[in-house]
């Protein structure tokens, strides 16, 4: 799978899914899935690293998560032990179904940074950046570089440390650490000149919409008013469609600042990617899945995600639909299997 | 094609030119070689072909330029773009993208061109410069000579006139450098491209060169044929004060055009073989069956070799074989498997104290040392994390051995490159190290620095230091060595004298040893006649 389409539809599914469900066994399920693909993006170089770094981080966040909500969170039935009443904010009983309630947020988390983790991996800086309408495009390109500036500053910051360490600095204290400081910022500012000139010199905005910049503060301005008149009628008693109509005038008019803009920068990726059918059938599958989740989450008497561990804890309840839907995120296993 | 008439230039809040009443005339198709000494204003008259000098950078200009039938400081580099290709110095710090065909689109994109016009220029240019088999992959994966093709491929796509290099070759090893050229030299030929390129090491350029440039530091310039304008200089290549010595005109340009010397039999060989000193028993710093491993892969393999008080080692090799690597795993900066051992003690991981004590290090980049708000408090810091004093005098008379009394005060930043080389030195053995491991210290510097370096590092082998010095500039290498180490492929090639090394080996013969393959000279310096 390497369309960007279909890891954009991957990540909305993915994180409303996430976001939806309390249940530990679903969560449990997609963090599998999140490892197994970890994997399989790392197999050349260091999986078994990729996998135990990501391990202890997922540990600790949901064994934080835990002891925070153990400490602050004193409902629940079973009781096990007691600390101070007088303790302010963490007195009180200690309960079992508040470490399992913060566990479950831990998880949530966790499986929130491997699927941005993953995403990350799937798709290059490139691809990401030109997810970013091309009426942005200066922002794009400085977002592309703002990525790709962090690995080579972590190298900048290894060679300056060792100049540093070298010359016998112990690198102990917090003033020891100034003499990375300075060279680093004086080295980060000379490369970033020296990336201005050469795109300058490669015709970067060459073609300047600045002579429509007027008119889009403008409309721009209009638009910011129109979202506040429409959030003011709201808060009286006016008909509820004149607030509606009023966000979606705002709306509309930055859609069309965007729109024209566009087409004043004539910038453009040259790269076309190549739909094949594992992309067209994973993209379905996800957007259905999106679909699928939010109607359930708006439906009355449909299948729940939801799971609370109070007041007494107990075995989660599992439903074909939740099962379903926590696999989902594997599927581009499958495709890069047939690849 | 390009014309300057009384061309000047100051930076702002700066009284003095850097350019002063340039006038010339550059014809179309021709490679005009561009030299100066450090500072001289290479980089700035390279810029103002394109714009970017007054655009970017500010500052006072008059005169006029014409580059085909455009004014650079009226059009602005935005206009230029399509007319001047421009290769930065550092291939790094002026990408982009992190993989090369994006790299290579991005002026095209940004230009707005067609989707297959875009892909229709990637591909030819990559065919050109044979770069299909790296067209899909990261940036940080590719060699230091591919980076710079892809700086001249990201330059050339969009169709310009004119190819400026700034100094493209400074971080190449000797073999990527001569790729690099003759790639540039075919694309002025088979395209028409009217090529400028600065540069400091003359010697790979002259044969190619068609027209000189020396800008002096008054901001005015000498322009003419390479021969005549190398007459002018004091500091040349070796085949010129070789020619100059043996009074051969016109000063040939390369060695293929260098006239046959028949030397009388009485003359050779005058020079003693030059081999190093007998291994002292304990005092040196020994490697012994050392290896490096980075990710999983082993960049040095099992090699030894010893560096005693008094001696010069050069260590030469390509680009990546793990020269850095090894310095950096003799520090103790990164694990290493093998021996190392200090004046007869065993060096283990972790005593890394006992090595930054004996062993002073230069690191490729002089700017990662210097932070300090002037020269001298540059000296004082380095004692100070030794737990050492020395008086203000001292320090200041310690200056005097870099050149550098006049500027105890300065900025260290604010240095010229090569006093800035100098000052990164002065602070890693102002501590009085026995040892110097030194990573490319040549790199960016002109004729004039390099000297100084060698009066330098022969000072300090007079006063008993072992010095290890990794190189790729092989004149530089063979006027100091008293041994001469080849890497390649994390495995020592060759471990000897100098006169094999520098006469033997292809891609390491220097200019002397090629004249005269028959003698054991490597520089001039080694002839018999003066």
């Amino acid at each position: 799978m390497t369309v960007t389409t279909a890891w954009v539809l991957w990540l909305l599914s993915g994180m409303v899914f996430i976001l939806s469900t309390r249940n530990p066994l679903y969560l449990l399920i997609t963090i599998l899935m999140f490892y197994w693909l970890g994997l399989k993006f790392e197999k050349e170089r260091k999986g078994g690293q990729w996998i135990k770094l990501n391990l202890r981080f997922m540990l600790t966040i949901v064994g934080l998560s835990g002891l925070i909500n153990m400490l602050f969170a004193h409902t629940g039935k079973t009781v096990l032990f007691d600390l101070p009443n007088g303790w302010p904010l963490i007195g009180g009983a200690v309960t079992l179904e508040s470490i399992v309630y913060g566990a479950i947020n831990g998880l949530v988390i966790g499986a929130l940074y491997l699927l941005f983790n993953i995403f990350n991996k799937a798709l290059s800086v490139k691809q990401i950046t030109r997810l970013i309408p091309r009426a942005f495009h200066p922002i794009a390109t400085m977002v592309t570089i703002s990525l790709t500036f962090f690995p080579s500053i972590q190298q900048r910051i290894r060679e300056i440390r060792e100049a540093q360490l070298i010359r016998g600095n112990p690198m102990k204290k917090v003033a020891d650490w100034l003499p990375i400081l300075i060279p680093l910022l004086v080295s980060s500012l000379e490369d970033a000149f020296l990336l201005s000139e050469s795109m300058t010199s490669r015709g970067f905005h060459t073609h300047s919409i600045r002579k429509y910049s007027s008119l889009y503060l403008v409309l721009l301005i209009i638009s910011a008013f129109a979202v506040f008149a429409g959030w003011i009628f709201g808060l009286y008693d006016y008909p509820k469609l004149l607030s509606i109509g009023l966000y979606i005038l705002a709306a509309l008019v930055v859609i069309i600042i965007f729109v024209v803009s566009g087409r004043g920068n004539p910038s453009k990726s040259y790269k076309q990617e190549a739909w094949h059918l594992g992309d067209k059938i994973a993209s379905m599958s996800f957007s259905l899945a999106l679909m699928t989740t939010l109607a359930l989450l708006f439906m009355d008497n449909g299948p729940t995600f939801s799971y609370s561990p109070y007041p007494v804890i107990a075995f989660p309840q599992l439903h074909w639909t939740g099962i379903v839907l926590s696999l989902i995120p594997g599927i581009p296993l499958l495709i890069q299997k047939n690849d | 094609m390009i014309n300057l008439t009384d061309l000047s230039f100051s930076y702002p809040g700066s009284t003095s030119p850097v350019l002063h009443e340039v006038n010339l005339h550059i014809p179309p198709g021709t490679l005009t070689l561009v030299t100066g000494a450090s500072g001289s204003g290479k980089s700035t008259f390279l810029r103002c072909l394109n714009g970017l000098v007054p655009h970017f950078t500010g500052g006072q200009i008059s005169g006029s330029i014409t580059v085909g039938e455009v004014d650079p400081i009226t059009s602005g580099p935005e206009t230029m773009a399509t007319r001047v290709g421009f290769v930065f110095q550092e291939p790094e710090a002026q990408f982009v993208f992190d993989v090369v065909e994006d790299e290579i689109a991005f002026s095209l994109e940004n230009a707005g061109l067609a989707r297959d016009e875009i892909d229709s220029r990637i591909s030819s240019i990559c065919k050109f410069l044979h770069l299909n088999s790296i067209r899909t992959k990261p940036i940080h994966q590719i060699s230091g000579g591919e980076k710079q093709r892809v700086a001249v491929a990201s330059a050339l796509v969009n169709h310009p006139q004119v190819l400026v290099l700034d100094e493209p070759t400074s971080q190449l090893d000797p073999h990527s450098a001569n790729e690099l050229l003759r790639y540039v030299v075919s694309l002025k030929e088979k395209l028409g491209l009217t090529v400028l390129l600065a540069e400091h090491r003359l010697e790979r350029l002259l044969p190619f060169t068609d027209l000189m440039i020396h800008l002096q530091s008054d901001g005015q310039c000498l322009i003419g044929p390479p021969e005549e304008i190398l007459q002018e200089l004091d500091l040349v290549p070796p085949i010129i004060t070789v020619a100059r010595r043996l009074h051969i005109k016109p000063l040939p340009l390369s060695i293929e055009t260098f006239p046959r010397i028949v030397i009388p039999e009485t003359m050779v060989p005058t020079l003693e073989k030059k081999d190093w000193k007998p291994q002292t028993s304990d005092g040196g710093l020994d490697v012994q069956n050392f290896s490096v491993t980075l990710e999983k892969s082993l960049v040095i393999d099992h090699i030894s070799f010893k560096l005693n008080p008094g001696e010069i080692i050069a260590l030469l090799g390509p680009n990546g074989v793990g020269k850095t690597t090894l310095l950096r795993a003799m520090m103790g900066l990164i694990p290493f498997e093998g021996n190392l051992v200090l004046k007869g003690q065993p060096i283990k991981e972790n005593t890394l104290s006992m090595m930054i004590q004996a062993v002073g290090y230069l690191p490729q980049n002089p700017n990662d040392l210097l932070f300090a708000e002037t020269v001298l408090d540059e000296l004082e810091v380095t004692l100070q994390n030794h737990g050492l004093e020395k008086s203000h005098t001292e320090l200041v008379q310690f200056l005097t051995h870099f050149g550098l009394p006049n500027h105890q005060d300065d900025y260290p930043r604010d240095l010229s490159v090569g006093e800035r080389q100098r000052t990164a030195l002065a602070s890693i053995t102002v501590h009085d190290p026995d040892f110097i491991l030194l990573d490319e210290p040549t790199r960016g510097l002109d004729y004039e620095n390099k000297a100084r370096l060698v009066q330098l590092f022969q000072k300090w082998r007079d006063q008993n230091k072992g010095i290890l010095v990794v190189t790729h500039d092989v004149e530089f290498a063979a006027l100091l060595a008293d041994r001469v180490i080849i890497l390649e492929q994390g495995k020592v090639r060759f471990s000897g004298n100098p006169q094999e090394a520098f006469h033997h080996f292809p891609g390491y013969r220097t200019q002397t040893a090629q004249i005269f393959p028959d003698s054991p000279w490597i520089t001039p310096e080694d002839l018999p006649f003066r």
